[in-house]
């Protein structure tokens, strides 16, 4: 089995991704909360539908970033 | 000491004890003979009753008449035999009579129970009271409206008491369910559906054919009418009992669409019984599926009460009736999501969604750890022979019991005929919305 090296680049870019997904997701909330005229204590007590869909945004984004990354990927060994 | 521990329990669970003229009684007055500072006064005593047409059913109340030591069966009437060795199985010492008339002679009897098919209530019950027997009929009460309306008006010309088959109006958990209802816990009633499924043909075998119509009357027009007057009237009673209103009108629709083997009643029927402010009782029976078995909803703006079940469940879905708190925003959207992508009808484009009844778990009437250990039979008769002794009729049993009966059979006019039926004003009582107009007058 082959050693990876995960760069502190990587590391960095996949925190932020990270972060953008948990804003959004609040955002998602915020935007419920004021929808369904619900308390804004949910932002603090629904905290953990909105971790649930930070990961599920972040797992989305992966996937999507896989296959555009994988169709590039393929076409430049073609040009090779 | 166990029956004594039992009906203790019952009265308790009936809220009787340490009640005196308190709450429920002013509510349900007939169960004020149960009440037990009137019982205490009747120890000792011994009511003689006969029993006309100890069938079946007859038997059935004889086993609960001679769990009341305040009671003995001294006679029994009957033209089928068999009926008669059976029931002397019951009550050996009973004098036996092949006619109800001689019976109801015998100035050894106090009281009579008639148990006999339903075309023979009404000659049988006029007998009896004009004999100045006490009654406890079996229900129906009689054949058609205009034959309950003269019984009616015997009962109250002889003084008799007087007691129809009514057993729900003793039964703990309907007691208990009125109770919750008429205090508004589930808002306005607003209407009452009741139904009894069975699946069974309503036959018994019979061994020589010339008793066909002896022993399956249940099954012809000339004898009885139907699943009326032996399922229904239970039913509609309580439905007008939540409800402290009684019908204007009838229609309704039936046929034989199963059982097609000679029978005249209707195997499959259905009535509306309307109110004057457009509220409903409906009743129907399918004896060809017994899918949704038996029961009575009645529904409130607030809430259901399934009193068969002994349950009861609030529209908000909350334990106790409050308003039902809101999901958070967020699940609130995502269900909304959900619905847009899942439960949209692939045709038509319509925003029409099945609105599939309501998986809510529900409270019981009685509590959790209530056993159902009776149907209200054991204290109906027990009501009855504590009446007998006392000789005063409860308030309101008689009025409820005629309704009941006049119901049906109006129900069952309005099938056979094929019309909307109004409650005839010379055969109403004065009593609840309803008032009696004699028929010259309207």
């Amino acid at each position: 089995m082959k050693e990876t090296v995960i760069t502190v680049r990587r590391k960095k870019i996949e925190i932020w991704t990270l972060v953008v997904c948990f804003v959004i997701a609040n955002l998602v909330n915020v935007y419920a909360i004021q929808k369904f005229d619900t308390p804004w204590n949910e932002l603090f007590w629904s905290l953990g539908y909105v971790v649930t869909t930070t990961v599920v945004i972040y797992c989305i984004w992966s996937v999507i970033r896989l296959v555009v990354y994988g169709i590039i990927g393929l076409f430049r060994k073609k040009r090779r | 000491m166990e029956k004594d521990l039992s009906r203790r329990d019952f009265l308790k669970n009936a809220g009787l004890i340490g009640l005196g003229a308190g709450t429920l009684l002013s509510s349900v007055p007939w169960m004020s003979a149960l009440a037990q500072e009137n019982t205490s006064k009747t120890v000792g005593e011994k009511v003689r009753i006969g029993i006309i047409g100890p069938g079946s059913r007859g038997r059935f109340l004889m086993n609960f008449i001679k769990k009341n030591s305040k009671a003995e069966i001294v006679a029994l009437c009957d033209i089928y035999q068999p009926s008669i060795d059976e029931a002397l199985k019951i009550a050996p010492k009973a004098k036996v009579y092949d006619d109800y008339r001689k019976l109801l002679e015998d100035k050894n009897i106090d009281a009579v129970f008639i148990t006999t098919p339903l075309y023979l209530h009404y000659p049988m019950a006029m007998d009896a009271l004009d004999a100045g027997k006490d009654l406890y009929l079996e229900k129906s009460m009689a054949y058609n409206v205009a034959q309950c309306f003269d019984l009616y008006q015997k009962y109250k010309s002889t003084g008799r008491i007087f007691f129809v088959g009514q057993q729900r109006l003793f039964d703990p958990r309907y007691l208990k369910a009125m109770e919750m209802i008429h205090e508004g816990r589930f808002g306005e009633i607003q209407a009452v559906r009741t139904f009894w499924f069975r699946n069974g043909s309503w036959r018994n075998k019979v061994s020589d054919p010339s008793l066909e119509r002896l022993r399956n009357w249940r099954l012809y027009k000339e004898y009885s009418r139907g699943l009326l007057t032996e399922l229904g009237g239970h039913l509609l009673q309580v439905g007008t009992w939540a409800m402290q209103k009684l019908p204007e009108q009838v229609m309704g629709a039936g046929g034989i669409t199963f059982w097609k083997d000679g029978r005249e009643v209707w195997d499959n029927v259905s009535c509306i019984f309307s109110m004057d402010d457009g509220r409903r009782i409906t009743y129907e029976s399918v004896i060809s599926n017994k899918f949704y078995g038996l029961e009575e909803q009645i529904m409130g703006n607030l809430g259901t009460v399934e009193p068969e079940k002994g349950m009861y469940y609030y529209e908000s879905g909350t334990k106790d009736g409050s308003p039902a708190k809101p999901a958070p925003g967020f699940m609130q959207m995502m269900t909304d999501v959900q619905n847009r992508i899942f439960e949209k009808l692939p045709f038509a484009g319509t925003s029409w969604e099945p609105e599939v009844a309501k998986d809510v778990k529900g409270n019981y009437i009685m509590g959790e750890d209530y056993k159902i250990t009776t149907d209200g039979t054991q204290e109906a008769i027990n009501a009855f022979i504590e009446s007998v002794i006392t000789q005063k009729q409860p308030e309101r049993i008689a009025e409820e019991c005629y309704y009941a009966s006049a119901m049906v059979l109006l129900g069952y006019d309005a099938v056979e005929q094929g019309k909307i039926l109004t409650f005839p004003h010379e055969y109403r009582l004065n009593y609840l919305n309803h008032k009696h107009q004699a028929k010259q007058t309207l």
